[in-house]
């Protein structure tokens, strides 16, 4: 649970893996990466979009007390009980979306999870072009399951687009992979178009 | 089903009809004592424990100063730290496979004020070796204590206090600094002739004093208060002290001669007797206050703490009434004492009437009952990797695997 | 995945722009072709060539139909929110997309311009083959380049590549031209005529009912005057004329002026008009009866002599035919033709004679009719009369010339308009034209017949029209009638629904491989002369090293061609001409 200096883009470390997806505890409490946004980890890298972020206690069985009543800020809650920001903890979910195999970067999921305690890095506006390059891994986000993932899918568009020489031209294009992926349902591609132009 | 609770609710009903019949009575003791308590002059007190040498049948403290007086809290520091140390521990189990024990010993380090930080740890230690599991006499070697049970209970209060040294040195801090332990600084155990002299020497005056002096080393370069704070504390110590402002026989407190044929609760000090020392102090201790100072008497502390001896006091932390010692060099330092109250109040106070960084060294610390299954587990895989026989008695396994 | 723009743009020679993937469809209705989300339907009109890939052959297709889908119904319901451009612009193509039918109809070879025979296509390309518009150069491939044997028409509607018709294929067998009123068949007409004349394939001889082909012609839509075939072709073209006082007032007199002799019309030459004035077929039919009572050669002009109703009805009692059928023919043959000034007693010259001597040299021959072109009866009259009697000499030179030495004379072609009526099913069975078609290049005579209302003709007769080139259609039974026996009828429809009502055709049948619709190329201004012309010029010159190639009829009697002539015609302006 220390702070790392050297590398200022790792954010975080996996505590749970599975094939599809990893959950990662954050550095710093509140230090997760915006919703959608694309993290790496392990060499060769996996790719992973982050759909789900928990601020808890870190141990499940104890609960969060109320601690603000006689605090006049937020913050002095904090300032008063250092220990709080110890004992929660911030954690990411990620669905697994690629991974590298050589120079390529293959849009399917990796023959093994990334492995525990996996240092987790956030993907530089580089990296996030050179992914979003292609658009294949959105098949893998539209059918995942987890909730309110239209949602995380137009952040994720959203926070690509930035990181390409033509933001409108990407979106479009990405626009189109998502239609494709949503023929069939409609409803549900237009809200999500609503949620990147 | 495995305890009826039917049975014992029903149970637990009659015994409850009794203790309410018996209130009226108490409240008139409760009268007699806390008069006692307000009245109690340290010097006559003393005087009285002193002359009655030997024949109490009951343990009373020393007075420092007279068992009525209170003291506010001081003004809290702007920054300081506080410290606190706990443990548990996996007895051997004769279950297992392997003969092995193991301690962790949980810490955290609180630091307030401008630049708040916290650090917490966890040290567990895993003891499979004979250093480990007896407790050998270095003049014999055909002598030896199994590290079990009660004895496993004192090495790890030794550990406690050996590891709070080293969270303070750690620190490194030059803030006003209060190291705490959870639970009482005497090893109540080791009194009486119930151990050799051998290990007496080893878990005393090469562990519990060496921590403490350690500590005290320290305290005499910077701001260092040790403690322990006990939580419902049950003793009775100035209770029985003020037993003796009762007493009308001579000589006084001669107990075996004059109140043998007495039934408890007849005597002319039961008045007294009947409440804990906690009981009296939540009386007359205004939140955040802490009773007058008194030293232990008991004759582990007599015998061995030397310059640490125990020193305790009570304090209203809102929540209840708790249980500090300290050592005496805190003690006999007002400032130090002041720190310790202060702090053991503050922080209390912040963790809804108990310290919140005792809460955390015992997070730390905690092995619970999912964590015991886990490590029999991993000491049978250790094995089993090993290519070593396993042996789990059928009871152990029946016990993992309930079936029907 | 990867929709890069610029992808579409090169490889205009290399292939065309990539359309979409076949998705499914049949041979008979045609392969489905999702179009890529760059291609728009408003790109790709019915009737534009399509090429498809397929695994190990290259189709060749037309488009056929063009739809509008969505992958999921509800966009039709609740469309999307698509004032956002953002949206709309992704939509289009995805969720919303296009499709086009593509009906196969030749196979290309794998290489693209190798020089491989066509084959008709008999199978579909494989799924998600992908699907291109034509390039130049595959439209080259299918309708081949401009050379001896083929003459350029047009060009695709939606394309720059040439379409060429294969000029043998198409002097081989009938052909028509069809297309309501006002859209350009003589026009278009004329094009093929001046194809077909620089090919040698081919005598023509045109009954140039409204006088567009001899001299000049007209272009109703820019209201100016454009040459004619004499005018480009002075050496290789007889000009004969029917109205003598029309024909004076031009700068070039007719070569001969024809005269038609009572004695040459025949009963069966009455019969052809028989619908068209109106004639019951018994008082038709009583011309047999008046020619065996007044002998061959000279019953029409004694009928027509009879004056007063006894005269008639002695006639009817001498013939045993009903009086006053007899009486209402009399009066309608009457009517008719007792003012026509080129029906004489006896004629100057024997116009068969030199219509056969023209034709002979392998000149051809237009015969205006200049105010007669309005007299329907008397064009029928004059152009079956004609007809009947050259066919007959050219069958009689066929019987003899294949028995001889098995030579065929050059071919001939009649043109006639207004053909309907010389072809109704009531006459066709009668008339020369019926047999010419139905006898098909027997006798080595094939008919052009330009027509406004296919639904006229004798459908056995519609059957043996090899070529069609078609121009807009408003009835739907004449276009019936012109998609009779075609394979593949239904998209054709479309696409000639689809027509521009102008210089715009779908040509389908014989001449080309598959059915084309073009652009006519131009025609009247002076450039559009020089490239026929210089095409003229080069086929010219192609022929002195290429007379031995043994398909392209060459008989020794036939005059050099005009080329000083046609070169100075080429300077000559048309205002000039016509001023």
């Amino acid at each position: 649970m220390t702070t790392n200096n050297q590398e200022p883009n790792r954010i975080a470390e996996v505590v749970e893996t599975t094939t599809t997806g990893f959950t990662a505890q954050c550095y710093e409490l509140y230090g997760a990466p915006a919703l959608g946004s694309l993290v790496r980890v392990g060499d060769p890298a996996v790719y992973a979009v982050v759909h789900n972020v928990t601020t808890a206690a870190l141990d499940l069985g104890r609960r969060v007390m109320a601690r603000g009543a006689s605090e006049a800020t937020e913050e002095a809650v904090y300032h008063n009980n250092p220990q709080i920001s110890r004992l929660l903890a911030t954690h990411i979910e990620a669905l697994v979306v690629g991974h590298d195999v050589g120079d390529a970067t293959k849009y399917r999921l990796p023959s093994s999870p990334p492995r525990i305690h996996g240092f987790v890095y956030c993907c530089d506006a580089n990296e996030i072009a050179a992914f979003t390059d292609g658009l294949d891994y959105l098949h893998l986000l539209t059918s995942a399951s987890t909730p309110a993932i239209d949602e995380v899918i137009a952040a994720n568009l959203r926070l690509a687009a930035e990181s390409h020489s033509d933001p409108d031209a990407f979106r479009i294009r990405a626009g189109k992979a998502l239609a494709a992926e949503l023929a069939s349902d409609i409803a549900r591609l237009n809200a999500i178009l609503r949620g990147i132009s | 089903m495995a305890l009826d609770l039917y049975q014992t609710a029903a149970q637990l009903d009659a015994a409850t009809a009794h203790v309410g019949n018996r209130g009226d009575e108490r409240a008139r003791n409760m009268d007699i004592a806390l008069a006692t308590l307000r009245g109690a002059d340290a010097a006559t007190l003393n005087a009285r424990v002193d002359a009655a040498q030997g024949t109490l049948a009951f343990l009373p403290a020393e007075a420092v100063e007279d068992p009525g007086v209170t003291h506010s809290p001081g003004p809290l520091p702007d920054d300081f730290t506080v410290l606190a140390v706990d443990g548990s521990h996996i007895d051997v189990n004769r279950h297992l496979p392997l003969r092995c024990s193991l301690i962790n010993i949980g810490g955290c380090r609180l630091t307030y004020g401008a630049a708040p930080n916290a650090h917490m740890f966890s040290k567990p230690s895993l003891r499979t070796s004979d250093t480990d599991l007896y407790l050998a006499d270095p003049a014999s070697s055909a002598s030896r204590q199994p590290v079990e049970g009660a004895l496993m209970g004192l090495v790890r209060a030794v550990q406690e206090a050996d590891a709070l040294a080293d969270a303070v040195e750690e620190a490194g801090s030059d803030l006003p600094t209060l190291a705490l332990i959870d639970g009482t600084l005497v090893l109540w155990e080791l009194g009486g002739d119930r151990y050799p002299a051998y290990v007496r020497s080893q878990l005393m005056g090469n562990g519990m004093l060496a921590a403490l002096g350690r500590l005290r080393t320290m305290a005499q370069q910077r701001t260092v208060a040790a403690a322990s704070y006990i939580s419902l504390p049950n003793s009775s110590e100035v209770s029985n002290l003020l037993r003796l402002a009762l007493c009308d026989y001579d000589p006084m407190g001669d107990c075996q001669r004059h109140c043998r044929a007495f039934i408890p609760g007849d005597r002319h000090c039961d008045a007294v007797n009947e409440f804990t020392d906690r009981d009296l102090f939540s009386r007359t201790l205004a939140p955040g206050e802490r009773s007058a100072l008194f030293a232990s008497r008991s004759s582990v502390v007599r015998d061995s703490y030397g310059d640490h001896r125990v020193h305790f006091f009570y304090v209203n932390v809102e929540e209840e009434i708790g249980r500090v010692e300290v050592p005496a060099w805190v003690a006999d330092s007002p400032e130090l004492l002041e720190l310790t109250h202060t702090l053991v109040v503050d922080n209390a106070r912040r963790g809804d009437g108990y310290p919140v960084v005792l809460q955390e060294a015992h997070e730390q610390a905690v092995v619970t009952g999912a964590d015991r299954e886990a490590f029999a587990a991993m000491v049978e895989r250790a094995l089993e990797g090993q290519r070593l026989p396993v042996y789990t008695s059928q009871k152990q396994r029946s016990k993992r695997m309930r079936y029907v | 995945m990867s929709t890069n723009g610029n992808q579409s743009d090169p490889g205009k020679l290399m292939g065309g722009t990539p359309l979409g993937t076949v998705v499914g469809g049949s041979l008979s209705e045609g392969v489905e072709v999702k179009l890529n989300d760059d291609a728009s339907v408003e790109d790709i009109p019915v009737g534009s060539y399509v090429v498809i890939q397929g695994e190990t052959k290259r189709f060749f297709g037309m488009v056929n139909e063009v739809k509008l889908a969505a992958t999921d119904a509800r966009l039709r319901t609740t469309p999307a929110n698509l004032t956002d451009p953002f949206v709309a612009e992704v939509l289009s193509g995805t969720a919303a997309y296009g499709t086009i039918t593509v009906r196969p109809r030749l196979l290309l070879p794998m290489i693209a311009g190798s020089d491989v025979e066509l084959a008709p296509a008999r199978t579909v390309p494989a799924h998600f083959a992908r699907a291109s518009k034509a390039s130049d150069a595959d439209v080259a491939q299918v309708f081949g380049v401009e050379d001896d044997r083929h003459f350029a028409v047009g060009t695709p509607l939606d394309m720059e590549a040439v379409v060429c018709l294969d000029l043998k294929a198409f002097v081989e067998r009938s052909n028509g031209v069809f297309g309501k009123s006002g859209t350009g068949k003589s026009f278009l007409t004329r094009l093929l005529l001046i194809g077909v004349l620089q090919s040698r394939l081919s005598s023509l001889l045109i009954f140039d009912m409204h006088d567009e082909y001899g001299w000049a012609g007209s272009d109703a839509e820019r209201g100016r005057q454009v040459k004619g075939l004499k005018q480009l072709f002075p050496a290789q073209v007889a000009v004969f004329a029917l109205d003598a006082e029309k024909s004076m007032g031009r700068p070039v007199k007719p070569d001969v002026m024809v005269e038609i002799g009572y004695g040459d019309i025949e009963p069966e030459d009455i019969m052809v008009l028989r619908e068209t004035l109106n004639i019951s077929e018994v008082a038709a039919e009583s011309s047999y009866s008046l020619e065996r009572h007044f002998g061959k050669g000279k019953w029409l002009k004694a009928f027509l002599e009879l004056e007063g109703r006894d005269a008639i009805f002695e006639l009817a009692n001498d013939i045993n035919i009903n009086t006053s059928a007899l009486a209402s023919f009399h009066s309608r043959l009457t009517n008719r033709f007792a003012r026509l000034p080129f029906l004489v007693e006896k004629p100057s010259q024997d116009s068969v004679q030199a219509l056969m001597d023209q034709l002979d040299k392998g000149n051809h021959v237009v015969l205006e009719f200049g105010r007669y072109g309005d007299d329907v009866p008397a064009y029928m009259l004059v152009a079956n009369l004609l007809t009947r009697r050259i066919y007959a000499r050219y069958r009689d030179r066929q019987m003899t010339e294949s028995v001889e030495n098995g030579k065929s004379t050059t071919p001939l072609s009649i043109v006639i308009e207004e053909a309907h009526r010389f072809l109704s099913p009531a006459v066709a069975s009668q008339s020369t034209f019926g047999i010419i078609a139905r006898e098909m290049r027997k006798y080595n005579v094939t008919l052009l017949v330009v027509d406004q209302r296919p639904s006229g003709i004798d459908p056995e007769v519609m059957s043996q029209i090899a070529t069609k080139v078609c121009c807009l259609l408003d009835d739907d039974r004449d276009v019936d009638a012109v998609m009779t026996g075609t394979s593949g009828s239904r998209e054709l429809r479309s696409v000639l629904a689809g027509l521009e009502s102008r210089q715009q055709a779908l040509i389908f049948g014989n001449a080309v491989p598959i059915p084309v619709a073009v652009r006519i190329r131009d025609y009247g201004t002076t450039d559009s002369y020089d490239s026929l012309m210089r095409t003229a010029s080069r086929r010219s010159a192609g022929k002195k090293t290429a007379t031995s190639i043994e398909d392209t009829p060459s008989p020794s009697d036939r005059s050099e061609p005009a080329e000083p002539q046609a070169a100075a015609g080429r300077k000559d302006d048309e205002d000039e001409l016509f001023g």
